[in-house]
């Protein structure tokens, strides 16, 4: 059955790919569809079986790789946290392969992007499941292989080439640290099992690795290694530049990779590895400061931005962060909650999106955009119930998981513990500022360009089943789950799948009660401010923008982290690759190598055919100096003996 | 020691005397009637008194090259038939093929038309 | 005294018996059977040429000596007087036409051919100073005639009194040599100088004339620095005696090169291995440079060959068995390349003419694909590419250099046949992609023989090359 999970989505992507032109479009989607529906289903019996029914499962496949002392099987490990990944994973993309058949309805290419999404499923199941490391980076690569060639999948597009590369080259640095942490611990445990690595892992306390002169605490470097990949993949503030630039893929692609899965690998990838990090105080600091700052950083710049995607893109890294504050503070169970609910409403809210972007005949500027409200009725209500959920109102799915974070924050005992609270509460505000602000000039006000606006139509039916799923998915999948992530089951929930600080979830249930109200009045808050800018008093947030004009366009600007890094990096980089081509290899290696031997070569041929006159004494003086030569040689060197 | 040389020293000797002897005849019996053609330098076909660069008709150098070829044979034959007796029937042989040989391009040459003037 | 009688002890001999015999009755019945005669006498030639061949390999193995020990026949003298012979056979074959062409009467032509392929035979035999001569000569005097044999032609004129010439001046070395050798030493006989030398009395002097020897005999392998006739004569004699040239005498010249070497000069073979090592570095570079500037594909033929010797030098230079059996199979593939590439050359004919510019061979993989494909191969092989054979030939070399432990010659020799490769591809390069200059005439069926021969024997001598390296290692090993 697990391998079933796993293996369905391969099956569909090379059905879909390699005889996609045969079968035809139509069948492609179906098939791939039907088979991530089968897969779905199997997944929620999985986790009915190993999460509810707390039943752990190890598969193993095949043999990977046996080398010496390492050794890399390919199993599937099926804990209540995998379980969990797999129900995502699977739900999600089940839902967005649906509604893909709608929204990609006119692309010639539709095969090849049901392979592209069914590898990316399968891509990630496979990191789900992995039950080493090794297996973990296959899938880590596998996903960011598929979401390179979905981001780009319109490769016509200039923007769309640029982005997927530098998704790709971004990735890169952190994968570069996710590997030498990987290399880290197989120095220092002589395995990359998941059970061998955690079995030694209290043995590590205290080693150091000796580089160049230092001697840096083992488990903290392995930490901080392994989490720098996490903050590429799931684009943490310093590594964030790729995911809003990865918004020119297809819209569907970015619900389900870009905001439910792919870039929760990096929680996924902390939670699975707490048994390390657990022992590992100063890396968690490290992750919650990381977390805090990615958590305010991203919502300070959704504030301002007018691309719909990328106004949830940057919601997004933003809730990325608050997933990693819990996990820095220790309260992995909480994070994996947060994940679980974001994912259905962040999903719902990028489809939501599609959804308006595909009714406005792919217009993605809200300014162009107001008074949506009464021509997509569906849309608008599926939107408001996930911006609701987003923004934490009482008893969706957001308000437990969010305000679970922002408790254990303050809960949490970390030297960055107190940071990180006061960041994700101001956070909070903003997040219900932007996504009302979203809501209100795409669906209230004034319509800004008529014709648009009359042309507008409701998507089909296939895309409006999965929204109304997914926000079936916003209201309901928190509260049911409250006791099983982050109240008093979690215990026998998760069981040994991830290992908890002992004290969080107790002090989280000690708070004062004004720390569980806080962020529901600041999610008030930001709500009433946004109604006050947008629907009552249009005019105020220009007239803001104005007086404040250097931090609007510091904020506009994304902090200028794009202009930063094409300083301090990419024209370096650039420089330095022009300097190799033109002087190292051009002048260098051209010119004294193939290019100044050949020239060389032609210099001296042409010395040689001089010599050839044509004239017959020369010849004869030719060889009489020849033997001469040859004489006087021997008379200096001595002749015989 | 000197004394094998007095055979050389007296050939000499008969081949001045011997010549001198027939110069004077000549001069002394010979009728003297001296006309423009008889006192003119002799020059074997060419005008004398030329620029030396001029053009030779190749076929002199034929029959010249064909002449020295069979005068080197006689000059191989000589010592040949002195040592005759001491070769016996190998040394007669070898000098049936090298003369056969010689008549084959002989006979080549003469078939070519190399021997005609015109 | 009765040696006459003594047939027997002419046995040895007997091949060239033949093929002199054979020239003598050619050239009487050329003159006296009229041109029907005359038109038969290249074939008649052939037919003696294989008779020889014959004769000689119905001498079985081991070694027979003639003329009181001045005439040797052994398994290397067998070897070197087959590829001779096929040589010869060849470039009769390959000058059939362009003889028929001619006014009447170039039936010398394979006369000629037949008394120099003689001269190279007592060459490749000669066991003393003396034979040696003699049959450097005999082949030398047909082969300034066979240069000039186009009477007309003011450049078969030019090659043929430079090549005379020239000649002349290395014979006299050679013979100065000779002499030089002959006074220190009391002997001409090559055991005779060998004792000599190992007796240790060997002045200053018999090293000059060993440099001598060796500079009059470079003249014949055209090594530099005594190659400077070879790009004039190569290009100015008519092409199928350049063919002729490129062949069988420089098989021959090396032949006598080697065993004068090993045989004469083996005690001080630390003094001739330097003038060896020298020579070949000097034709191999120059071989490689020089070529890369020519226009004229008979030229340019010139310094690839110049540049082969140089590679067959190379094997010499190792002094050892499996030098000199690298140094036979090297001349044994050369030849085939030669002959095939000259084929080819040979057919570079139009109706006005015949035409030997590297251009005119432009598109030929589009005209006449088969030769073009055979051509290519051939240059493939003489660039030493594997698997032709080309390439094995400068590996055994090569590998017997390494093995004698001369790295750096090796070294040498592998980067100027880098170098080499470069216009034999270009040629390559103009056949199959340059725009596709007039057609030349259909090939005439002799010069698709050789060319199809040469050409797979090149090809698939990778395949079964035993019979080759078994006789070249053979051949080698009677020289010690």
């Amino acid at each position: 059955m697990y391998e079933a999970i796993v293996f369905l989505p391969l099956l569909g992507c090379l059905i879909a790919g390699l005889f996609g032109r045969v079968i035809g479009a139509r069948a492609a989607e179906l098939v791939t569809t039907i088979l991530l529906f089968a897969a779905m289903v199997l997944s929620w019996i999985a986790f009915a079986r190993v999460g509810l029914g707390q039943v752990n499962a190890r598969v193993l496949v095949a043999t990977f790789m046996h080398s010496g002392e390492l050794k890399v099987d390919w199993a599937l490990r099926v804990d209540t946290l995998t379980a969990v990944m797999l129900v995502v994973v699977t739900t999600i993309s089940a839902l967005v392969h649906l509604y893909s058949i709608g929204y990609m309805a006119d692309d010639v290419h539709r095969p090849r992007f049901f392979a592209y999404l069914s590898l990316f499923t399968f891509a990630m199941l496979a990191l789900v499941t992995a039950d080493n490391l090794v297996q973990l980076f296959f899938g880590w690569e596998g996903v960011g292989l598929a979401s390179y060639l979905l981001i780009g999948f319109w490769y016509h597009k200039p923007q769309a080439n640029a982005a997927a590369i530098k998704a790709f080259i971004v990735n890169r640095v952190g994968d570069f640290g996710f590997a030498l942490g990987i290399f880290a611990i197989f120095k220092m445990t002589g395995a990359v099992d998941f059970e061998t690595i955690f079995a030694q892992a209290p043995a590590l306390g205290g080693k150091t690795i000796h580089f160049l002169r230092w001697d840096i605490d083992a488990l903290t470097l392995i930490c901080v290694l392994l989490f720098i990949g996490a903050m590429g993949k799931s684009a943490q503030f310093l590594l964030h530049t790729w995911l809003p630039d990865a918004m020119e893929g297809p819209t569907p692609v970015s619900a389900l990779i870009h905001a439910a899965t792919m870039v929760t690998a990096g929680v996924f990838m902390v939670a699975r590895l707490s048994p390390l990090f657990e022992l590992a105080p100063n890396a968690q600091a490290f992750v919650t400061l990381v977390g805090a700052t990615t958590a305010f950083f991203a919502a300070t710049v959704a504030l301002v931005q007018n691309d719909i995607k990328r106004i949830v893109a940057y919601s997004t890294c933003s809730q990325l962060g608050y997933m990693f504050v819990a996990m820095g503070v220790g309260a992995y169970s909480v994070g994996m909650y947060h994940l679980f609910t974001h994912a259905f409403f962040k999903a719902l809210l990028f489809l939501g999106s599609g959804s308006v972007i595909h009714a406005m005949h792919h217009e993605q500027d809200i300014r162009h955009m107001g008074g949506l409200k009464d021509r997509i009725r569906v849309t608008y209500y599926v939107m408001v119930i996930g911006t609701l959920a987003l923004t934490g109102f009482p008893l969706t799915a957001g308000y437990f998981s969010k305000d679970a974070i922002i408790e254990a924050a303050f809960a949490g005992k970390n030297a960055f513990a107190g940071y990180a609270f006061v960041l994700t509460l101001i956070a909070a505000g903003m997040t219900a500022f932007y996504s009302w602000r979203l809501i209100f000039k795409t669906f209230h006000g004034e319509p800004h360009d008529r014709e648009h606006h009359a042309a507008a139509h409701e998507s089909p039916l296939v895309m409006l089943v999965a929204l109304v799923v997914l926000a079936a998915g916003s209201i309901f999948a928190g509260y049911p789950f409250k006791e099983l992530f982050a109240g008093h089951a979690v215990g026998e929930f998760f069981r040994d799948s991830i290992r908890q600080s002992a004290t969080i979830l107790d002090d989280m249930h000690h708070l004062p009660i004004w720390i569980g109200l806080l962020p529901t009045a600041m999610m008030a808050a930001g709500f009433l401010l946004a109604w006050q800018f947008y629907l009552r008093r249009p005019d105020l947030p220009v007239a803001l923008a104005r007086q404040h004009d250097a931090l609007y366009r510091f904020l506009l600007n994304k902090w200028y982290f794009d202009e930063l890094y094409d300083f301090l990096l990419v024209r370096p980089a650039k420089r330095l690759g022009r300097l190799l081509w033109k002087g190292g290899d051009g002048w260098l290696i051209d010119g004294f190598g193939p290019d100044g031997v050949s020239a060389r070569v032609i210099d001296v041929t042409r010395n040689v055919v001089r010599l050839q006159t044509g004239y017959l004494y020369h010849y004869a003086f030719a060889m009489l100096i020849g033997v001469a030569a040859l004489i006087t040689w021997f008379m200096f060197t001595g002749g015989p003996h | 020691m000197l004394q094998a040389y007095l055979p050389i020293l007296i050939f000499i000797a008969v081949a001045l005397i011997m010549g001198g002897v027939v110069i004077l005849a000549g001069r002394v019996l010979g009728p003297h009637r001296p006309d423009s053609a008889k006192l003119s330098p002799y020059e074997c076909g060419f005008e004398a008194f030329e620029d030396a660069r001029m053009k030779f008709d190749v076929r002199y150098y034929l029959v010249a090259i064909l002449f020295i070829i069979f005068d080197l044979e006689i000059a191989f034959l000589f010592p040949w038939a002195v040592a005759l007796n001491e070769i016996g029937m190998f040394g007669f042989v070898s000098m049936m093929v090298f003369l056969g040989i010689l008549t084959v391009g002989f006979i080549y040459e003469w078939k070519k038309g190399a021997l005609e003037w015109e | 005294m009765d040696q006459a009688f003594d047939l027997p002890g002419l046995y040895p001999v007997l091949p060239e018996i033949a093929l002199v015999g054979g020239a003598m009755a050619l050239l009487m019945l050329a003159a006296f059977g009229g041109a029907r005669a005359a038109g038969a006498s290249n074939w008649l030639a052939i037919v003696v040429l294989g008779l020889a061949a014959v004769l000689v390999v119905a001498t079985g193995t081991g070694k027979y000596e003639a003329f009181a020990g001045s005439f040797v026949l052994d398994d290397f003298a067998r070897f070197m007087k087959i590829v001779t012979l096929v040589g010869s056979a060849a470039a009769i074959l390959l000058a059939q036409e362009s003889v028929g062409d001619q006014a009447r009467g170039q039936y010398e032509y394979s006369v000629l051919i037949l008394l120099s392929t003689a001269g190279m035979m007592v060459m490749i035999s000669a066991a003393d100073l003396i034979a040696l001569y003699l049959g450097l000569e005999l082949m030398s005097l047909a082969l300034y005639v066979i240069a000039a044999s186009e009477r007309d032609s003011l450049r078969s004129s030019e090659a043929g009194l430079k090549y005379f010439v020239l000649g002349a001046l290395s014979s006299g070395m050679l013979l100065y040599g000779s002499s030089l050798v002959y006074g220190f030493s009391g002997t001409v006989g090559f055991a005779g100088i060998a004792r000599a030398l190992a007796g240790g009395d060997s002045g200053i002097g018999l090293t000059i004339g060993l440099v001598f020897i060796f500079a009059g005999l470079c003249f014949k392998v055209s090594a530099v620095p005594f190659h400077m006739w070879t790009p004039d004569v190569y290009e100015g004699a008519p092409t199928y005696v350049t063919a002729f040239f490129a062949a069988a005498p420089k098989v021959a010249a090396m032949a006598v090169f080697m065993r004068t070497a090993t045989n004469a000069f083996a005690p001080i073979v630390v003094q001739w291995q330097q003038i060896i090592v020298f020579v070949a570095i000097a034709s191999m570079a120059l071989g490689a440079f020089a070529a890369i500037g020519q226009t004229n594909i008979k030229r340019l033929m010139a310094y690839s060959s110049i540049g082969h010797m140089g590679f067959a030098l190379v094997g010499l230079s190792a002094a050892t068995p499996e030098g000199l059996q690298g140094v036979a199979i090297y001349m044994a593939i050369y030849m085939a390349m030669t002959l095939g590439a000259f084929a080819c050359i040979l057919a570079m004919r139009r109706a006005d003419g015949a035409v030997e510019q590297i251009a005119d061979l432009a598109g030929l993989a589009r005209r006449s694909p088969t030769v073009a494909f055979f051509l290519a191969m051939l240059l493939f092989s003489l660039a030493g590419i594997p698997p032709l054979a080309g390439f094995f030939a400068k590996f055994y070399v090569f590998l017997a250099a390494i093995k004698a432990g001369l790295y750096a010659l090796a070294v040498i020799g592998v980067i100027t046949s880098v170098i080499g490769a470069y216009y034999y591809l270009l040629i390559i390069k103009v056949m199959y992609f340059d725009e596709p200059a007039p057609a030349f005439e259909p090939m005439r069926g002799e010069l698709r023989m050789v060319l199809g021969v040469s050409g797979l024997f090149v090809l698939l001598f990778f395949i079964y090359p035993r019979p080759v390296v078994e006789a070249a290692a053979l051949a080698a090993k009677s020289l010690f």
